[in-house]
């Protein structure tokens, strides 16, 4: 390797006489994970020595033998939404009245948050600034701890779940769409500006036609995560047939738990491959 | 004639401290067609943005037809804008919306911006746009989606785009960089019409000096954004060009406007022969 240089009569460069595989700066990453890993499982204590291998056995059988008793009425008082597949339609419903009120809060404020359209004086870009702190912390507060702070100052139940999902995907939703009005491209812009039109017709005929698909690409794939998140609101009291899943563990009715579970699992699939589907045929 | 432009001292330096303009002074009268050529990053762009101010100018005036540019609140700017029009380089046309609705669009600075919102254009309007569109002959493709025309066709929509305005002046920054020979005649020849018939005055950058031989009434060069050449187009000799472009450059020719196989030297031929060759592919290269 080194011949090109040596013929020449030039310095060999350092690097060629170098393995990487063996280099310092690699070692040192591979010490440090190992030792994170020894520290972790040191301080973390996890401990196998309860695990009931029979018990668990009994349990994964008794959640395929499902009780379709669920699906009914259970007495002369419940409806049809008391019954699992009634409250697996109140979850889809969930999911999507959260995304509803997260994009009528998001879509007015994702202008602001969008840089190239806030640019030009101090106060919008402070305003822009502030913006995007305020979807970064929203973001940053999980979806379960946001329900159990709404189910404390709402009340265990439907609002608690949805207002928290909505609170969630603002941050999530504002981001998204700030992102898409950051990506356009700025010809159109110049050109329009160019003609003497005001900030209102350069958004409504420059920008809005550039974000309509991504816009809806991006709440058709939040509409698909919160539908997928809205059972699981109801294990921490946010209503929905979270709920129902929480009460049958409890119950030790497994049967029940069982049959909720597949039911939940088949709803997101279809949830996914319809989202997946539309956004495809979008961009 | 009347000055329709006067530019004096004027300085555009970026946050980055580039200064790409340096110091500009200029005059154009109602009725030039001004060819601005110069080197890539030598400020035709910046300068040419800065007369409408899509880039705000560090200092210097621009006055157009009377009016101080540089100093017009923002309400008086777009009433200036919109009687400047301005075609690009990318065409920069609602890629997903209609010819019509992009040529409408030449019309927003005259009108509200509720209207705007509503979509209801004016009537007067709809029938300006396709007189404009069969100005540049492409009223049939009114209603086709902008990014499915040629990009000569879409050039010429923005040059209907800039007739919705009524303008005086046209600036155009490269209008024909992205367009190959023979399209870039047919869009400088409808940015001479409307120079000669419509006595709209056109500022034009052009990398090409024989388009700008061609087309241009008067060329001013830039060079690292000060004026290193004004005056009549076949004053540009070949000690001019090199003062322009620098020692190594040479000039190339565009083409004839006809389409017709330009004569080659028997070399020339040879060579091509041999590159389109499959047998041979790429010799002619090595």
């Amino acid at each position: 390797m080194a011949e090109y240089f040596v013929a020449r009569g030039l310095p060999v460069p350092a690097e060629l006489s170098q393995n990487p595989l063996t280099h310092w700066r690699r070692l040192i990453v591979i010490a440090l994970s190992l030792g994170v890993v020894y520290i972790g499982l040191r301080i973390t204590k996890i401990d196998l020595s309860s695990a009931n291998p029979e018990y668990a056995a009994g349990v994964i059988g008794q959640l395929f033998h499902w009780d379709f008793s669920i699906l009914t009425p259970r007495d002369e008082f419940e409806t049809f939404w008391d019954t699992a597949e009634g409250q697996m339609i109140v979850t889809i419903f969930l999911g999507i009245i959260a995304t509803v009120f997260a994009i009528i809060v998001a879509l007015p404020l994702s202008f602001l948050g969008a840089r190239n359209i806030m640019t030009g004086n101090v106060l919008t870009g402070g305003i822009y600034v502030v913006v995007r702190l305020v979807f970064t912390i929203i973001r940053s507060i999980d979806v379960l701890i946001v329900v159990i702070i709404f189910g404390v100052l709402l009340g265990i139940g439907s609002a608690a779940g949805v207002l928290a999902l909505a609170f969630h995907n603002v941050g999530v939703l504002g981001k998204l769409y700030s992102e898409a009005i950051e990506g356009i491209d700025p010809g159109p812009l110049e050109a329009i500006t160019a003609t003497g039109a005001n900030r209102v017709q350069v958004i409504w005929t420059a920008v809005l036609p550039q974000i309509v698909n991504p816009y809806i690409s991006f709440t058709i794939y939040r509409l698909d995560t919160n539908v997928r998140l809205a059972p699981i609101l109801g294990l921490v009291g946010g209503g929905g047939i979270g709920i129902l899943l929480f009460q049958s563990v409890n119950l030790l009715q497994y049967g029940a738990a069982g049959l909720i579970i597949f039911m939940i699992v088949v709803t997101v699939a279809l949830m996914d491959f319809a989202s997946a589907q539309i956004r495809r045929r979008l961009v | 004639m009347a000055a329709v432009l006067a530019i004096q001292d004027l300085v555009k330096v970026y946050p980055s401290g580039t200064r790409a303009v340096n110091g500009v002074s200029l005059e154009i009268q109602r009725g030039e067609f001004v060819v601005l050529i110069g080197l890539s990053g030598s400020g035709k762009s910046s300068l040419l943005r800065c007369i409408n101010r899509l880039v705000e100018p560090t200092s210097g005036r621009v006055v157009f037809d009377g009016a101080d540019v540089t100093r017009a609140s923002r309400a008086e700017l777009r009433r200036i804008r919109r009687r400047i029009g301005m075609v690009f380089q990318q065409f920069n046309l609602v890629r997903r919306g209609s010819v019509l609705s992009n040529t409408l669009a030449g019309r927003l600075g005259y009108r509200p911006a509720w209207r705007t919102i509503l979509g209801r254009p004016l009537r007067e309007d709809v029938a300006a746009a396709f007189e404009n569109l069969g100005r540049v002959g492409i009223a049939d493709k009114a209603f086709a989606r902008a990014d499915a025309l040629s990009g000569g066709q879409q050039q010429r929509v923005g040059i209907a785009r800039a007739l919705m305005q009524h303008p005086d002046l046209m600036l155009a920054d490269e209008p024909v960089a992205s367009l190959d020979p023979a399209t870039s005649h047919s869009v400088m020849k409808y940015l001479e019409e409307i120079n000669k018939k419509d006595g709209i005055t056109v500022i034009c950058s052009l990398h090409f000096l024989s388009l700008a031989r061609r087309y241009g009434t008067r060329v001013i060069a830039l060079k690292a954004g000060a004026v290193a050449f004004d005056g009549r187009p076949d004053a540009i000799d070949e000690r001019r060009f090199k003062e322009i472009y620098g020692e190594d450059a040479v000039e190339v020719e565009i083409g004839p406007e006809r389409s017709q196989p330009q004569p080659m030297s028997a070399t020339e031929a040879a060579l091509a022969a041999l590159a389109s060759d499959p047998d041979l592919g790429g010799i002619a290269d090595r």
